[in-house]
């Protein structure tokens, strides 16, 4: 198990076992991406109160919870970085930050097309949207140090110092959002809560969009990992000679 | 359960009429996205490979030239 | 005191008479400049009075915002002074003599977390009833906004204290360090806003009270360690 552990923190290992997992990753994502969508597109019914808007929650919803898993990712990236030095960590945590900031901002787009139609308005300072605006305040901020800070050394370790202190406010933030928002104004009478009511052929399809987008995220962290693994390890012999094999490019 | 809810291509381009626009821009917003998440990366990569690989051979002349002037 | 027994000192010195000599220090310093004292509060004053040139003169309009400008100014009040906390002590070198020395670092980095809310906090908090007033603020919010500014500002100095000491090594600070800290700082602002306003419609706001007494907990327990670590970071 330790070995194991030990293993996968050599960028080179890990950038090597990648290798042989990506091809399986964009197979499953490409699957489970075209079942989603065809069965989101065309077959899930009209929704008796959101009409054929209902399609828009089979992105939204998906791009939103794995936003939402970013924050603690980078956390405990960071927490590895700091505790046992591990580079590969580190390397994990700079790539989540961008994605997570594109995931944020995805789910305050698309929230925000959705509450249009669901509030008339596009944006509504609903607990939902005004917490995942705080969130993608806290990716930029997370960007922002990192390329702030030159030492690559110090970057990683500042940049894990904020995640965990990010992650723990994160909760809290949630919560304290929510508290806001439900005082503020009566409880909501068009919930974006579409899973718990409803029949299976509505959460179904979305289970398999969320594991789709999972999946595409995993691709997305893996994809750009290895590059800053060959970024960081550009002078080692193993990325040379990856290099020299490399054949038109 | 599993029938299709469109009988025509321009029906289900149309989505109903109401929101057209609102559904398909989230899903065009969704194809960028994955696009551009997916993509990106790969550019990054070829130039890192193609930096990479100049600078190598940059290195190999000057080896070579130095050796010939020995 | 002489000599043999101050050297003895040095070492000897308990972490309770390290914490009092470095809250000491600080707020002599602060006495000492008193621009800097000033500032933080000037800018108070300017930001709250901006707000009635901003929106309109009216009672009515002014109070029912009054609770959130009050609250706003001093979160940015309290991030313009962040700067002092820790950036001359880095370009003179005590922060290294500090982070050398033997006495945990929790309680020094406490210690000047509260100067800095002594020196900028506790003005803001002294003068709200004064721009509350000004704002028309109802008469029966004062105590509840001056109560959940008493315990709140010392939660943006604490927060903000982890960012400074993220950033405190940059050349180019600028703006980082607002980006960092402002999004920390939003469920103080949520909460302490709201119970001012909460208090205006005559609502109970005993748990506000107990959500800001409950962050504050947390935040003394666990900013100053972030502080810390994001000072040693930086430093070396």
């Amino acid at each position: 198990m330790w070995l194991w552990f030990a293993k996968l923190g050599s960028p080179r290992w890990f950038y090597e076992l990648s290798d042989k997992w990506l091809p399986w990753l964009y197979v499953s994502m490409l699957i489970l991406m075209s079942i989603g969508l065809f069965w989101a597109l065309l077959i899930v019914p009209e929704d008796y109160q959101q009409g054929q808007t209902i399609r828009i929650m089979y992105i939204h919803v998906p791009v939103a919870s794995i936003s939402l898993a970013c924050f603690p990712l980078m956390a405990v990236a960071g927490t590895i970085t700091l505790v046992w030095k591990m580079k590969l960590a580190d390397m994990v945590a700079q790539s989540v930050a961008p994605i997570g900031a594109w995931f944020t901002g995805l789910a305050l787009a698309t929230g925000a097309i959705w509450g249009d139609q669901i509030w008339g308005t596009w944006w509504a300072w609903d607990a939902r949207l005004t917490s995942l605006l705080i969130q993608f305040f806290l990716f930029i901020g997370v960007i922002a140090l990192r390329s702030a800070i030159d030492s690559p050394d110090a970057a990683a370790k500042a940049c894990a110092v904020l995640a965990i202190v990010g992650a723990i406010n994160v909760p809290i933030i949630k919560y304290s959002v929510d508290w806001w928002n439900t005082l503020h104004q009566p409880a909501s009478n068009f919930s974006m809560d579409p899973v718990a009511p409803n029949p299976p052929e509505v959460w179904v399809p979305l289970l398999v969009m969320i594991s789709a987008v999972y999946v595409f995220f995993a691709i997305a962290l893996i994809l750009r990992t290895r590059n800053e693994i060959l970024q960081r390890e550009r002078r080692s012999q193993w990325v040379i000679d990856l290099v020299a094999r490399e054949k038109n490019v | 359960m599993f029938a299709l809810q469109f009988s025509s291509l321009s029906e289900f381009l149309h989505m109903g009429g109401v929101y057209t626009f609102h559904i398909w821009a989230v899903y065009l917003l969704f194809a960028v996205f994955i696009s551009y998440n997916l993509l990106q990366p790969k550019m990054v990569r070829r130039h890192f490979l193609r930096e990479q690989k100049r600078r190598a051979a940059r290195d190999e002349e000057l080896a070579s030239k130095t050796n010939t002037q020995k | 005191m002489s000599d043999a027994r101050e050297i003895q000192d040095i070492k000897g010195v308990s972490t309770w008479s390290a914490f009092c000599a470095t809250l000491r220090r600080d707020l002599i310093i602060a006495l000492k400049r008193r621009n800097d004292l000033l500032n933080p509060i000037m800018f108070f004053l300017i930001v709250v009075s901006l707000f009635p040139l901003g929106i309109s003169p009216d009672p009515v309009e002014l109070s029912s915002v009054s609770a959130g400008v009050v609250w706003v100014s001093a979160l940015l009040a309290s991030m313009l002074s962040l700067d002092n906390l820790y950036r001359a002590d880095f370009e003179d070198g005590s922060l290294e003599q500090l982070l050398l020395s033997p006495q945990p670092l929790y309680f020094l980095v406490l210690a000047k977390n509260i100067a800095h809310w002594l020196i900028s906090g506790l003005p803001v908090v002294i003068l709200s009833p004064l721009l509350a007033y000004m704002l028309y603020l109802p008469s029966e919010a004062y105590w509840t906004m001056v109560l959940t500014l008493f315990i709140g500002t010392p939660v943006l100095s604490l927060f903000g204290s982890i960012g400074v000491a993220l950033t405190v090594g940059l050349g180019s600070r600028g703006l980082i360090l607002a980006v960092i800290v402002l999004p920390l700082s939003t469920p103080v602002l949520i909460i302490g806003a709201k119970a001012v306003t909460d208090v205006m419609f005559g609502l109970p706001v005993s748990s506000h009270f107990a959500l800001l007494g409950a962050i504050l907990a947390l935040a003394l327990t666990m900013a100053p360690l972030a502080s810390a670590a994001a000072l040693r970071i930086s430093v070396n």
